[in-house]
């Protein structure tokens, strides 16, 4: 008897520490999903469940429904007929009205979404191009300070962004690669590519250490080239490895706020997501359905690609190669 | 080690194989990571100028005195030394945890562990949204809740208060960060031989007396390298906390404002990042001596 009112017990606080890291972990989440299915109106309603749930917020970010807003902005275009009639100096004051408040209201998700989409694909093949043969040179082919390229991979670990963001924007400046929106997406585009370069050849190293090297040795043998080898055998057995570290580099540029911040600021057209959304954020009140909405949108892209490649992803993270 | 001359010419033409596959990503990492290093510590004794055709000014240690006679930066520093031992404390307990609930076998494992990814995977901006939702003032439903518990103010401003924004910004670097070392212990978990548990049973140990006996000795390795990780990175962490509130006046964020907005001292910001480097530098040698004993 004892011993059952005891498992009973033991039953029941173990369902319970789960629901609460249930909870723990979905609970912003909840909201985040519940409230980008409400009008602005309704962000605040009670409950998880939306009484009004729309997906107006979801057509808007997507180009699929004129905002209100934009409908609006059909009145200023007879506005603007009215405006051809006005003396030159009250023309001018009003159209300048009308272009910062445009340029204030407008929320162009689906430009960020595609900024924010090149600069970290782009990157993160880059990384991972210049990864695999860097790696593979350290971890099968031998040379006089190879140990040396190797530790020096890793202390770059110790090395925080941070650090590096005075240096890299007064080199850049000088460099002139700040001038534009289009050179500063390319000061970026470096960025990430050494900001994730680093862990990209510790993932790849660690696995390419596993695959038998007879393999190799035998196409060597029958005549292929260490290149050959490297594009015949070595990727096709890592594509695991390859797509992991892939989708990681790809979630640090996805990611990414500091450098972005210093950047491309200047330029709206080159925003990338977080810099995009964090400055609607703090130029427009309650539009707290459509932010949710955005964030729900920004998050399903990187979650579903690591859902998909879960398996994986834990053996490469828990290989020790990760940097954030 | 051989020197290049050497060696024979088969084991040459490999060697300069080796060195041009890996030239590319050395080359990179010398030019943006390793000088820009250098170069910080440089612009740190100048008084850098952002006006083209102005040359830097050397002024010495002028930086340093002007950083280290500042409140702001020791209040900075104090935070930010507070910040780094919540969130590694915190994330190692709630990890630990969670390993340690989701090691046994139950239905719908699968799920509640794909769940537990979602904050580590999800981008930094969404969920810090989310966060300041449930967080607003009046209306936040965690604020609702949290006063009808009777813990606070249904008008208090967490997120915005200067006394503790660096409190809510821990909490939500543990929820942030936490499946990161719940992943890693998991993996140590299960390499674990069962032999020792199978004879500890036998001598009669109780649950606790195997985790402090079995369990915690294993895991001594692990738990002290995540110590480490998390360490540095929640020492530079910049997005988790500049994003969700302005006001948790950690050092990172405080070289940000000095280098980016406002009127930029770049010289200032740069020896910010060099005591930041070098304080790192100091604790990771103690550490890596005394706790991980390598």
């Amino acid at each position: 008897m004892v011993v059952r009112k005891r498992s009973f017990i033991k039953t029941f606080l173990f369902w319970f520490f789960i629901a609460l890291v249930v909870i723990f972990v979905s609970y912003p989440f909840a909201y985040m999903v519940s409230v980008s299915f409400r009008y602005d109106s309704d962000a605040f309603d009670p409950g998880l469940i939306p009484e009004n749930p729309t997906l107006s917020q979801y057509a808007q970010l997507l180009g699929l429904q004129e905002s209100i807003r934009q409908q609006m902005s059909e009145e200023e275009q007879q506005l603007m007929g009215l405006l051809e009639s006005l003396p030159e100096e009250q023309r001018e004051q009003v159209l300048q009205n009308i272009q910062s408040s445009r340029r204030r209201e407008s929320f162009p998700f689906l430009r960020w979404f595609g900024n924010s989409l090149l600069l970290a694909g782009l990157s993160a093949l880059t990384s991972l191009i210049i990864g695999i043969f860097g790696a593979y040179s350290f971890s099968r082919v031998w040379y006089p300070g190879r140990t040396f390229v190797q530790r020096g991979v890793l202390l770059v670990y110790l090395v925080g962004g941070v650090i590096l963001s005075v240096p890299l924007y007064d080199l850049f400046v000088r460099i002139g690669l700040t001038n534009s929106g289009g050179t500063s997406m390319f000061a970026l585009y470096i960025i990430y590519i050494i900001q994730t370069l680093p862990v990209s050849m510790y993932m790849l190293g660690n696995y390419f250490r596993t695959i038998p090297e007879s393999i190799e040795e035998a196409a060597l043998i029958d005549g292929s080239t260490r290149i050959g080898t490297i594009m015949k055998i070595i990727i096709p057995l890592s594509m695991p490895a390859i797509i992991t570290v892939f989708i990681y580099a790809f979630m640090i540029g996805w990611n990414e706020y500091l450098f972005a911040s210093i950047f491309i600021r200047p330029y709206p057209g080159a925003y990338t997501l977080p810099v995009g959304l964090r400055e609607i954020f703090f130029s427009e009140h309650a539009v707290w359905a459509k932010m949710m909405a955005a964030s729900v949108l920004t998050a399903v892209p990187v979650i579903v690609l690591f859902m998909t490649v879960e398996k994986y992803l834990t053996a490469g993270l828990t290989a020790g190669g990760v940097k954030e | 080690m051989q020197r290049f001359r050497e060696l024979s010419p088969l084991k040459k033409k490999e060697a300069t194989f080796g060195w041009k596959l890996v030239s590319p990503a050395v080359i990179l990492i010398g030019l943006f990571i390793m000088y820009p290093v250098l170069y910080n510590i440089y612009l740190s004794f100048f008084e850098v100028s952002l006006t083209p055709g102005v040359p830097n000014k050397f002024v010495g240690f002028q930086n340093y005195r002007e950083l280290l006679t500042d409140p702001t930066f020791w209040n900075s520093f104090g935070i930010t030394m507070l910040f780094v031992l919540i969130t590694v404390v915190g994330s190692i307990l709630v990890g630990l945890g969670v390993a340690l609930l989701m090691n046994k076998e139950f239905p719908g494992r699968g799920i509640v562990r794909a769940l537990i990814l979602f904050p580590y995977v999800a981008p930094v901006i969404s969920t810090v949204f989310a966060w300041q939702y449930v967080l607003m003032p009046l209306n936040g439903p965690l604020t609702i809740l949290l006063s009808n518990l009777g813990i606070m103010d249904v008008t208090k401003d967490l997120v915005n208060d200067p006394n503790n924004a660096f409190l809510v910004v821990s909490f939500y670097s543990i929820w942030k960060n936490f499946p990161f070392i719940y992943l890693m212990i998991l993996s140590r978990l299960q390499s674990i031989s069962q032999d020792y548990y199978e004879a500890a049973d036998i001598d009669g140990a109780n649950g606790w007396q195997k985790f402090r006996h079995i369990t915690l000795p294993e895991l001594y390795y692990v738990i002290g390298s995540l110590v480490l990780l998390r360490g540095i990175w929640n020492f530079y962490k910049f997005e988790e906390v500049y994003l969700l509130s302005k006001e948790a006046r950690t050092l990172p964020i405080y070289l940000y404002e000095k280098a980016f907005t406002g009127l930029p001292e770049l010289g200032v910001a740069a020896a910010i990042a060099t005591v930041l480097f070098v304080v790192m530098m100091v604790l990771i040698s103690i550490y890596v001596r005394k706790v991980l004993k390598w």
